[in-house]
């Protein structure tokens, strides 16, 4: 599948929380969907609900979308207008979730190994992969196992390609 | 810390020393400064000696950080379990020596550290002894009071007068006289009511002279030169600038915290103002201030006069000092960018030994702040003045990993303070600006 909605969703989330924004719609895709779950489980964004065109009901007290109480079934006449709703964090007034940049470009992919993600993680250069220096930030990794961040792929002992950075 | 010293009431400073050693003023045949108290030690006597031995027995904080065994937590003896018996039921007592069969004196030894969290004691106590100063106020005991004192009348007066040259030896001295001054009674009744007398008021906690730091020891040795007058008076200490008193009085920082602050001035420069009576030139200055432990500030002045403009720059740089977080209290967290007009620049973090290698100003700032581990890259201009704000920005602009932690609702844990119990990595000390 191409990149380039990736690269979308990318810019899409810093123009989003730069103007502070509690809650956005990606388009939904299986990628989409596991990247956003991976953020969700590093604590960078609240929630990831899956809805179509309207916003669905937010929480009462988070201000987070919540899956409401009747999902609309997946159908093939709509799944084009399915979305994933994000709620997004912010932090004394900073964003929570940094910014975020492609690492694999639409035209290149770029494939890690072990040892170069350890190389990575490390805080030192691996091929065309700056190393992750500064504190928080974090890079996600499409293996054969699911999105995960580079740092639970070594743990894992896993290679794959490299999709974006926060930071 | 001496225990029994009182602390002195508000009141009895003005009232007369209880001692009645005579001060007796001797006459200076020379110039060089006096010295009031002995500068030769005396010769140790068979009681010194055994307190020195006793003193050199208690050992630095550091020593026993460093040298604790084992060995060094020992079991009840039997006489310090009948006194525990005296105080706890038999069900305590069981728990007490549970407790401590539970836990294992080499663990105490090799996980032993001072407390570093914020509400930690900032001194060493066990916590049994009542402190006078800390602990509560020592006040005069209220049997000294006597409610019937009344002050002696002119008679009485004449009666003491009239004694002390009947039992004025041949050859009086000034010393008889000044001992006569010091000892004569004010009242009658209790002499405990004269020389301390019970007071309900708070008593001081300093005496006078005393600070924090300085509090149980003894004072200073007084200096005593002779000023052109030939008059003995005083050293008085270095005299500060009007700047700094203004600087106390603005920021709060104490004169030593100023006067230890180091400076630098980076950037000089002439700038004219185009007016339509013509040019009007002035000097423009940068300066930076860093107390070398985390605390940088950076200031700009513009005057006729170079020197009043520096003076202005760093008083500007004063008020303007914030703290720079440092990783390891040596190296910065992370890489930082920092932009002003066209100059930009990143500051990259390094390990421990690799130094300064940045450019100069990036290098005073560094200095200044206590970051010893550094590496900078200024692209695009190179202006001076910009590069020293954006080096400043870029400091400015680290981002703490505890806060990212807390955003993201993560736990975070200094490893290499857990696993080596914080013994070898050298904590960054967060700044006490020491406030007068």
């Amino acid at each position: 599948m191409s990149l380039v909605n990736l690269a979308h969703v990318c810019s899409h989330l810093n123009n989003a929380t730069k103007a502070r924004l509690g809650m956005t719609s990606i388009v939904n895709s299986k990628l989409h969907l596991k990247l956003c779950l991976a953020l969700q489980n590093d604590g960078l964004i609240s929630s990831v609900v899956r809805g179509g065109p309207k916003a669905p009901p937010t929480h009462l007290l988070l201000g987070t979308p919540t899956p409401g109480e009747e999902v609309e079934p997946v159908t093939q006449s709509n799944i084009a207008t399915r979305r994933l709703w994000l709620g997004l964090k912010y932090w004394q007034s900073e964003p929570v979730l940094g910014h975020l940049s492609l690492e694999s470009k639409p035209t290149r992919r770029v494939t890690i190994d072990l040892p170069g993600l350890r190389r990575v993680i490390r805080g030192d250069r691996s091929g065309s992969v700056e190393g992750l220096r500064n504190p928080g930030e974090c890079l996600y990794v499409s293996t054969d196992r699911g999105i995960m961040e580079a740092r639970e792929c070594v743990e894992k002992k896993l290679g794959g390609m490299v999709l974006c950075r926060i930071r | 810390m001496s225990l029994t010293r009182p602390a002195r009431c508000l009141f009895c400073s003005f009232s007369r020393a209880a001692s009645a050693a005579p001060r007796v003023p001797r006459r200076q045949f020379h110039a060089t400064p006096l010295q009031l108290n002995n500068r030769k030690p005396k010769a140790p006597t068979p009681e010194t000696k055994a307190l020195d031995a006793k003193t050199s027995q208690v050992k630095s904080l550091e020593q026993i950080y460093r040298d604790m065994k084992p060995e060094d937590f020992k079991p009840y003896t039997e006489e310090e379990k009948a006194v525990l018996r005296e105080h706890y039921s038999p069900e305590q007592i069981a728990a007490i020596e549970a407790g401590e069969a539970a836990i294992d004196p080499k663990d105490l030894a090799s996980q032993f550290h001072f407390r570093r969290d914020p509400m930690h004691l900032k001194y060493l106590d066990d916590l049994s002894v009542i402190e006078p100063v800390v602990d509560h106020h020592v006040r005069a005991p209220e049997s000294n009071s006597d409610y019937n004192a009344t002050l002696k009348s002119e008679e009485d007066f004449l009666d003491d007068f009239a004694q002390y040259f009947e039992e004025m030896p041949e050859k009086p001295d000034a010393a008889h006289w000044v001992r006569f001054l010091e000892t004569t009674r004010l009242t009658h009744g209790k002499e405990e009511n004269e020389l301390n007398a019970h007071s309900a008021l708070v008593p001081d906690v300093f005496e006078h002279g005393e600070s924090l730091d300085t509090i149980g020891q003894p004072p200073p040795p007084r200096v005593v030169v002779m000023n052109r007058m030939g008059e003995l008076e005083d050293q008085q200490p270095e005299a500060i600038s009007d700047m700094d008193v203004r600087l106390h009085k603005v920021t709060g920082y104490s004169k030593q915290y100023l006067m230890s602050l180091y400076s630098k001035n980076l950037v000089t420069k002439r700038v004219v103002n185009q007016t339509r009576m013509g040019k009007i030139a002035s000097v423009f200055c940068l300066t930076i201030v860093g107390n070398r432990d985390g605390m940088l500030g950076l200031g700009t002045g513009k005057s006729e006069e170079v020197a009043d403009a520096m003076v202005q720059a760093r008083a500007r740089a004063i008020t303007n000092m914030q703290y720079v977080p440092r990783y390891e209290g040596r190296t910065i967290f992370g890489d930082v960018e920092g932009k002003v007009g066209a100059t930009e620049l990143k500051l990259y973090q390094r390990p421990p030994g690799f130094g300064l290698r940045c450019q100069h100003m990036i290098f005073e700032m560094c200095r200044a702040a206590g970051i010893q581990d550094i590496a900078a890259r200024i692209s695009r201009a190179r202006n001076p003045m910009n590069t020293a704000k954006a080096a400043y920005a870029a400091l400015m602009s680290q981002r703490n990993p505890e806060d990212i932690a807390r955003a993201r609702g993560k736990k975070i844990v200094d490893v290499r303070g857990v696993y080596y119990s914080g013994k070898f990595v050298r904590k960054p000390s967060r700044v006490s600006e020491s406030k007068a």
